[in-house]
């Protein structure tokens, strides 16, 4: 035990977490057939609460999810989903395929364990 | 007949404590680790605008130059390896590639020409390589590394001569090539620039000035926040994203991590391009300084991101891009020269240093 | 990994609704795609096998590959119904119009044909309709002996919550008897929002019951393998590729070629890994 007791004493330590991450974070946009239509923060989340419900019922409805940010005008969004219901989230993202009558989509544009990672994605370099 | 939808996705995230005082503190070599840098992104608290010392850091960043449609064996031209590779350390990486589909190629700084191909590359080109850790089912993506510096790879030798036949006549891999030099910057690299169509670029500088944000108290003495729960305030900050609606918390239930405190004013900086470890490490020195002086906050954070598509991750590990191929690191400074170091990776790439 | 594709976009007479189609896949990140007409002979009278349209002619100037400075590659495809075995024209100098062959069948020992017996290089799995059958384990792993795909299409469960239902059904079960080899996802989209992105469609194979990395290849690696599968079924024994010289420029020819000359073992490339 001697080494760990030195260790206490110098400032260094090292901690490594593995598939420690609690939450996963999407980026996404949503297309709607008629582009003129406009949806509120709230109304997204519902929307979104109703693919849930459609795909995995009432548990599906339950599943806790966050809209950390939402631009009005370019139907971008981040969202914030615990690592366990990623793959319920965002597979009801995928199979909504109508909203109000109309057909639409969802563009994910990027998944990470990381916030951080959602803005700085060197996908996104343009050089010209 | 159960699906289990809920698999984890996996992350890893290593936490490292140190001071710079520490005669065997590791950061310079971990930084250095990660070669390939994207983004490099400030966080000033309790500063209205960066001192000028900072400043001439942020705005003397290397230029580095993108390549169209660069032929692979170019990079082996005689004059080049003899002004840029054996002198310096050159940073070139395969731009508009990407690693979990096409053929990406990287000149690290040591020399190395790293080459991630799949099957049908790999078998034309016809040199010995490795099949990748990450192939699934199949063997359908192979790494080759050869060494430039090495003496059979010397210009006229026969490791040489092999790897410019295959290059040249049988797998004719060309693309766009991001470009860098360091100590030279471009005019090292003229011998090969002058043949081709370039362009040069400066590292962009954003500046963000932030008021009215809810920080988290940082101490030095140890995590006195939650690591994902610190990285994901940056994140918040970093994404502009406001914690205010926790009145309502229907649409969100995130808030500042508790204990937290006001800040009157931050200062959010990023560059963005090609940017070369001795330019991160020169910002960390400049940040150390700014520091020393008496400060309302005596933290100062500096997140760099690392290229999704770069073929090694840290190190020489072999990278792989299986949903977002993130890697990063998040240095947390403190006045008492004690630093936080988070560095994060997908998992199953390497581990970090 | 391979590059992704989607091997199943349906072919429809509006031209501009099919380029619309084309041009969105290709801003996913899909470097190929595969336009697919669909034959559904009935018993009694004889019915022509469609010819593709050239590509050339449908669309002037192929989209760019999102983030890539190439542009997507478009081939052709054709999918037969069969509910009868008549339906299978083996040899049919109408199937060599099309780059990849494909059948549909509906009952168990069309099904037990097609993947023991049709020289093909997909068998779709129906998503509309309950399968009026179990899959067994001895045809299927004749099929993926021989290389063959089988292929499970995402846009109805989009379009209709039943057919949600029928898809799922029908893909574990199918993916219990395959243990997820030599499995395609496609999307078949008659429009441009009924398309996914290939990390989507990815995370959509886990609802399906396929592994991470079983789901990843199911876009990219198996659809390469396919690709290589079609072009052997065009070969004798992989060896011998035979081509119209006055209709094809040399520069094509070379293309086609070029895979040909690389791989060594000409008996493993039926296989196509």
């Amino acid at each position: 035990m001697k080494p760990a007791e030195k260790e206490e004493e110098s400032v260094y330590k090292r901690v490594v977490l593995k598939n420690a991450s609690p939450y996963q974070y999407m980026k996404i946009c949503l297309v709607l057939e008629d582009e003129s239509t406009r949806l509120s923060a709230v109304e997204l989340k519902l929307f979104i609460i109703s693919g849930l419900r459609n795909l995995y019922g009432e548990v599906g409805a339950a599943l806790n999810f966050d809209l950390l940010k939402y631009d009005e005008d370019t139907l971008t969004a981040f969202l914030r989903v615990t690592s366990r219901g990623l793959v319920k989230l965002w597979s009801s993202l995928t199979l909504l395929g109508s909203y109000q009558n109309q057909a639409c989509a969802f563009r994910v544009l990027q998944v990470s364990s990381f916030l951080l990672s959602l803005t700085g994605n060197s996908r996104d370099l343009q050089l010209d | 007949m159960s699906v289990d939808v809920s698999p984890t996705p996996q992350s890893l995230l290593v936490c490292d404590r140190s001071s710079f005082l520490d005669q065997k503190n590791r950061l310079n070599s971990q930084v250095e680790q990660l070669r390939f840098n994207y983004k490099v992104s400030l966080l000033l608290p309790e500063c209205g605008s960066a001192p000028s010392h900072l400043d001439s850091v942020l705005n003397s960043f290397s230029s580095f130059c993108v390549i169209r449609n660069l032929p692979i064996y170019e990079l082996l031209d005689r004059h080049f390896l003899e002004s840029a590779v054996y002198h310096g350390s050159v940073y070139g990486l395969s731009y508009g590639t990407r690693m979990d589909e096409d053929n990406c190629v990287a000149l690290m700084p040591n020399g190395r020409l790293s080459l991630s191909l799949d099957k049908d590359s790999y078998e034309l080109l016809g040199l010995q390589g490795k099949p990748s850790r990450f192939n699934h089912r199949t063997r359908i993506r192979f790494v080759v590394s050869i060494d430039l510096t090495d003496s059979n790879m010397a210009p006229g030798g026969q490791g040489y001569l092999r790897l410019l036949t295959g290059l040249k006549s049988r797998l004719q891999l060309q693309t766009d090539f991001l470009l860098s030099h360091h100590p030279g910057g471009i005019p090292s690299l003229q011998p090969l620039l002058s043949r081709f169509e370039w362009s040069e670029h400066k590292p962009k500088v954003v500046h963000r000035s932030l008021t009215d944000l809810a920080c988290p108290v940082l101490t030095s003495d140890q995590w006195s926040c939650d690591p994902h729960s610190f990285l994901e305030w940056l994140g918040a900050v970093d994404a502009d994203i406001s914690s205010e609606n926790s009145s309502s918390t229907f649409l969100s239930s995130w808030v500042c991590p508790e204990p937290q405190r006001p800040v009157s004013q931050a200062l959010s900086v990023s560059v963005c391009g090609l940017l070369l470890p001795q330019d991160l490490h020169r910002l960390t020195q400049a940040l150390r300084g700014y520091l020393e002086q008496p400060r309302l906050e005596s933290w100062a954070s500096m997140t760099v991101h690392g290229f999704v598509d770069s073929v090694v991750s840290w190190g020489e590990n072999e990278h792989r891009v299986h949903r977002g191929g993130h890697n990063f690191y998040t240095l947390l400074m403190f006045h008492n020269h004690m630093y936080h170091l988070h560095l994060a990776s997908e998992a199953k790439d390497s581990c970090p240093p | 990994m391979s590059v992704f594709m989607d091997l199943n976009v349906v072919y429809s007479a509006d031209r501009s609704s099919l380029r619309t189609v084309i041009e969105t896949a290709a801003h996913l990140g899909f470097s190929a795609v595969a336009i697919n007409y669909v034959f559904e002979p009935t018993s009694k009278k004889k019915q022509e096998i469609p010819t593709p349209v050239k590509i050339n002619e449908l669309i002037d100037q192929l989209p760019v590959v999102q983030g890539r400075s190439r542009p997507i590659r478009v081939l052709n495809r054709l999918t037969v119904v069969m509910s009868d075995s008549s339906h299978f024209r083996p040899n049919a100098a109408e199937y060599r119009c099309f780059d990849l062959l494909a059948v549909q069948p509906t009952s168990e020992k069309l099904f037990h044909a097609a993947c023991m017996l049709y020289d093909v290089d997909i068998i779709c799995i129906s998503v509309t309709e309950k399968l009026p059958f179990f899959f067994k384990r001895a045809p299927i792993n004749g099929a993926i002996d021989r290389g063959v795909v089988f292929e499970v299409s995402y846009s109805a469960a989009i379009r209709d919550s039943t057919m949600r239902r029928y898809t799922i059904t029908n893909a574990t079960c199918l993916m219990e008897s395959c243990k997820g080899k030599n499995v395609i996802l496609s999307s078949a989209a008659e429009k441009a929002l009924e398309l996914r992105g290939p990390y989507d469609v990815t995370n959509l194979g886990l609802l399906f019951g396929l592994s991470d990395g079983d789901a990843k290849e199911a876009v990219s690696s198996t659809c390469r393998a396919v690709l290589l599968h079609a072009e052997t079924r065009k070969t004798a024994s992989g060896i011998i590729y035979t081509t119209n010289s006055q209709q094809e420029a040399p520069g094509q020819q070379e293309a086609l070629q070029e895979p040909a000359d690389c791989e060594a073992p000409a008996a493993k490339r039926a296989k196509a890994t």
